[in-house]
């Protein structure tokens, strides 16, 4: 019973997030960037390849980013906003089922995208790879149609999923949904210099500035790490190890962000 | 079940200001008992607390003190929103929906499954009028075809007690006649029916039972014949409507008669009350060369019984920190 | 559950949640720490387009890669590898210097850690001179990086006569304090002496920059262990002088002299004595090396 609920509650996001057409900008964007890809192979010659890789991984990761947090802040904090949750919440859906199929629902969107870009990507490479002379391909660091490559958009979903789950977090306390967006973004941000955060021991001298500003690194959620695009572009080898610790990292760190955002939402009232 | 709803000492508060939160008390100790089957209105003037009484019974908020149940649980929990429905103040869907989709959509929150779903998302759109345009989408619904849905979503799984808040609001005349017709239906089916209000026209014709709220307290509550008697001025009297009547006379009537209210030139209107035998005055009034226009008996109504009870405060009218109906 | 103890295990399991996210991400460190090739961290390699890429945010630009850097040299320092080391460092702080021509501290700090000779730096005076320059050409009123330069010239090359010359042009521009112009004249006359170079570090140590005063520092700490040295040398000749054989230990020496004890550089690391060289260096592990080449004076003839 409450995996049907929960089921709708997500299939119902899903649907919402393919009608919205915040969707469709950040698709032409990411277009956009793909597009110039092709443009800013010719500054730096002899690089195609590895610039195509390189930028058609970012505009996954940036896009998604985007996706993640306009659509998934709009879809709960404005939902809130709207008091379109009033009539939701009479329902017989207790509000752990209304956050978990909220968090399901965002991530078959992210799922769905970040699938349609990697195929993108990989078509262009392979037209890359198909028009390109042999003593050209044998100069690549890596194939243009990596498999490898895989790995680092395996690790962005990782990503993504995380940053959901905590776009949704702040979605469920904050008052309005531009404050849920600023706060996610900077969560980011400070996600993506996690490692300088930790290492900042090393640069400073004031111990203890320097272990407040490390234990943050700690607790941050470490974006940096799931950046394997400089590797995988050229073809270095990245072990299953490390990609088993990052997901199940996500894993943890998800799981506390729904455990957060449930436990705050659950005690949330609506004027 | 013989009682639907009953609160003891419901009392809510609000924080209000930013730097030094000051409480404010929106509900104070409501004790209320809603018995099944019937139509209770909840009424007062805006900011009463109405709308935050229903909204603690759904489960949108939560009381600082005191409980309140809703048939036979706490209110909040989920197993008992199976058998309720609720029609919330500002209704606001997902305009991205069209209304049978969204009408789907709760049904299968309620555990009915697939054709079922679309079955009585159809035959509840059809009772509130909206049959022809449910594959539209909701961005393209005026706000009475909004009140409409809200009505819709509220039954779609024929709730034993139905929740309206300010169910007539955004409706044109014709409207309102409906949700009052389908009110009087649902109460006709067994269901109970608990709608908040400030017009008091519609509570006289549909309520079986009132309660009136004034800043948070329950002023008054009982049927509306009972609330009606007890104004305590007699409850009954004359109205005589004449025309024809000098100034002159009118104005050496005043002493004599409760009120006297000039509706043009040389109509007037002259309350007695029920100590008064009006044949005489009708008499002296043809004497004068005033013509009669009708004669009529009084009956106080709800409104002077909620005028009677709701104090008159230093309040202006809406000036609410939060908007509470 | 009652609402409070619902919350109270809600908070936990975050707690607990969090602390197994970040032992996931402490194992993932030690057991799998991932190479960063060198072309990541700049990524731009062309300055040209760098800055124009960076449009209005050159500046913090800038400071992005001069934190990187120096957080580049923090780490090489660290690092055990043999080969390459610090080969970021000049590309850095020419990429920052690009972005941010007025970017003080890259230059003095970077031309002083530039000139470092390993283990410490990667003893590049060429790209520290050249970077100095630079940083003349744009501000050719930083008297400061002029001297800067004449100093590299005076203690790392040991070219006096390039050294005096440079201090020359830093008094020529104005704003340049009184003492500069002294400097060029003490530099040619007393080139090679430690004196001499005693003065240019003592004025150093009044410099605003703390990474500059720590390098005078040490530089100064250096020179009072070529005094120890020479002084201990002087001690195993006059042994030499009385024995007519050179002592076997320093242990031996010390004794001869009736001194007690072990006799420590500067940062208090014990000299090294090695018998069949019968000379003293510096202990294994002192911080203070290696000495400067240019002030040592020649060991006195063996008799």
């Amino acid at each position: 019973m409450a995996a049907q609920r929960i089921g709708l509650v997500a299939w119902h996001v899903f649907k919402e997030s393919v009608r919205d057409r915040v969707l469709y900008a950040i698709g032409a964007f990411a277009l956009l960037l793909v597009a110039s890809s092709l443009l800013i192979g010719q500054i730096t010659a002899g690089q195609d390849v590895k610039i195509i890789k390189d930028l058609g991984l970012t505009t996954i990761e940036l896009a998604g980013v985007l996706m993640t947090v306009f659509i998934g802040v709009g879809l709960v904090a404005r939902e809130i906003e709207r008091r379109s949750i009033h009539s939701l919440l009479a329902k017989p859906l207790p509000r752990w089922e209304f956050i978990v199929g909220k968090y399901f629902g965002l991530l078959l969107t992210v799922t769905v995208n970040v699938a349609a870009m990697a195929a993108a990507l990989y078509l262009m490479l392979a037209w890359m790879d198909w028009t390109s002379l042999p003593n050209i391909r044998r100069s690549w660091d890596a194939p243009a149609t990596d498999v490898r490559l895989l790995i680092s958009v395996l690790l962005i979903y990782a990503e993504l999923a995380l940053l959901t789950a905590i776009a949704l977090f702040f979605s469920t306390f904050s008052s309005s949904a531009l404050w849920s967006v600023v706060f996610t973004v900077g969560l980011y941000i400070a996600g993506l210099e996690s490692e300088d955060l930790r290492n900042f021991g090393d640069i400073v001298d004031a111990p203890v500035m320097a272990h407040v500003v490390s234990a943050i690194g700690w607790v941050v959620p470490a974006f940096s790490s799931f950046d394997v695009k400089a590797q995988v572009v050229h073809g270095v080898h990245i072990p299953a190890g490390y990609v088993i610790h990052m997901l199940l990292y996500a894993i943890f760190y998800i799981g506390v962000a729904l455990l957060a955002a449930v436990t705050i939402f659950s005690r949330r009232e609506f004027k | 079940m013989a009682t639907v709803v009953r609160t003891e000492r419901l009392t809510k508060d609000f924080a209000t200001g930013f730097w030094r939160p000051r409480p404010h008390r929106a509900l104070d100790a409501l004790s209320f008992d809603i018995p099944a089957g019937g139509v209770y209105g909840l009424l007062g003037p805006n900011g009463a607390g109405k709308s935050t009484t229903l909204k603690l019974l759904v489960g949108l908020l939560w009381p600082t003190s005191g409980r309140a149940e809703v048939l036979g649980r706490p209110a909040g929990d989920t197993g008992a929103h199976q058998r309720l429905g609720f029609l919330p103040e500002h209704p606001t869907f997902y305009d991205q929906l069209t209304a049978e989709e969204l009408l789907m959509y709760f049904a299968g929150l309620f555990g009915f499954a697939g054709q079922e779903r679309r079955t009585r998302a159809t035959r509840v759109l059809d009772r509130v009028g909206l049959g022809a345009d449910r594959r539209r989408p909701l961005r393209q619904y005026s706000k009475g075809m909004i009140q409409r849905v809200g009505l819709a979503q509220a039954l779609v799984n024929d709730p034993e007690f139905v929740m309206l808040d300010e169910p007539m609001s955004g409706l044109d005349p014709i409207g309102r006649r409906e949700v009052r017709d389908l009110i009087l239906h649902l109460r006709d089916e067994g269901r109970t029916v608990l709608f908040s209000s400030h017009i008091l026209s519609d509570a006289e014709l549909l309520c079986s039972n009132v309660g009136i709220l004034d800043r948070g307290r329950l002023v008054a509550s009982g049927t509306v014949a009972e609330l009606a008697a007890s104004t305590g001025e007699g409850g009954r009297g004359w109205e005589v409507v004449v025309t024809s009547l000098p100034q002159a006379v009118a104005d050496r009537l005043a002493p004599r008669v409760r009120r006297v209210t000039k509706i043009a030139e040389g109509r007037y209107s002259l309350e007695l009350g029920p100590d008064v035998h009006p044949e005489p005055l009708i008499a002296e009034l043809a004497v004068a060369g005033a013509a009669l226009v009708s004669v009529s008996t009084l009956r106080t109504t709800l409104e002077d019984a909620f005028i009677n009870v709701i104090s008159p405060g230093p309040k202006a009218p809406g000036a609410r920190p939060q908007g509470q109906g | 559950m009652s609402g409070r103890a619902r919350l109270g295990a809600s908070l936990l399991g975050i707690v607990v949640g969090l602390a197994a996210a970040a032992e996931t991400l402490h194992g993932r460190e030690k057991a799998y720490p991932l190479p960063v090739p060198s072309q990541h961290l700049l990524y731009l390699r062309s300055n040209r387009i760098a800055s124009r890429m960076m449009l209005s945010f050159k500046s913090v630009a800038a400071d992005v890669y001069w934190i990187r850097a120096i957080q580049h040299y923090g780490l090489e320092r660290k690092s055990l590898r043999t080969t390459d080391r610090f080969d970021l460092l000049q590309p850095l702080l020419d990429l920052t210097t690009t972005l941010d021509p007025r970017f003080n501290i890259a230059y003095r700090f970077g031309a002083i850690f530039l000139s470092l000779d390993p283990p410490n730096g990667p003893g590049r005076i060429d790209q520290a001179i050249a970077l100095l320059k630079k940083g003349l050409a744009y501000n050719p009123n930083r008297w400061q990086y002029a001297h800067d330069i004449g100093f590299i010239e005076y203690w790392y090359a040991g070219d006096y006569t390039a050294a005096a010359g440079w201090f020359e042009r830093a008094a020529e521009i104005p704003g340049a304090p009184d003492w500069i112009r002294p400097l060029a004249a003490v530099t040619l006359a007393r080139g090679g002496d430690r004196q001499g170079a005693r003065t240019m570090l003592e004025e150093l140590r009044g410099s605003e920059e703390k990474y500059i005063r720590d390098a005078a520092d040490r530089s100064l700490a250096q020179l009072r262990a070529l005094d120890d040295l020479d002084q201990l040398q002087g001690m195993v000749d006059e042994y030499f002088n009385r024995r007519q054989s050179y002592p076997a230990s320093m242990t031996e020496l010390m004794h001869t002299f009736g001194i007690a004890g072990v006799p420590s550089d500067p940062a208090r690391v014990p000299y090294a004595y090695d018998p069949a060289t019968h000379t003293f260096t510096l202990g294994p592990a002192s911080p203070l090396s290696p000495l400067p080449k240019i002030v040592q004076k020649t060991p006195a003839p063996k008799k």
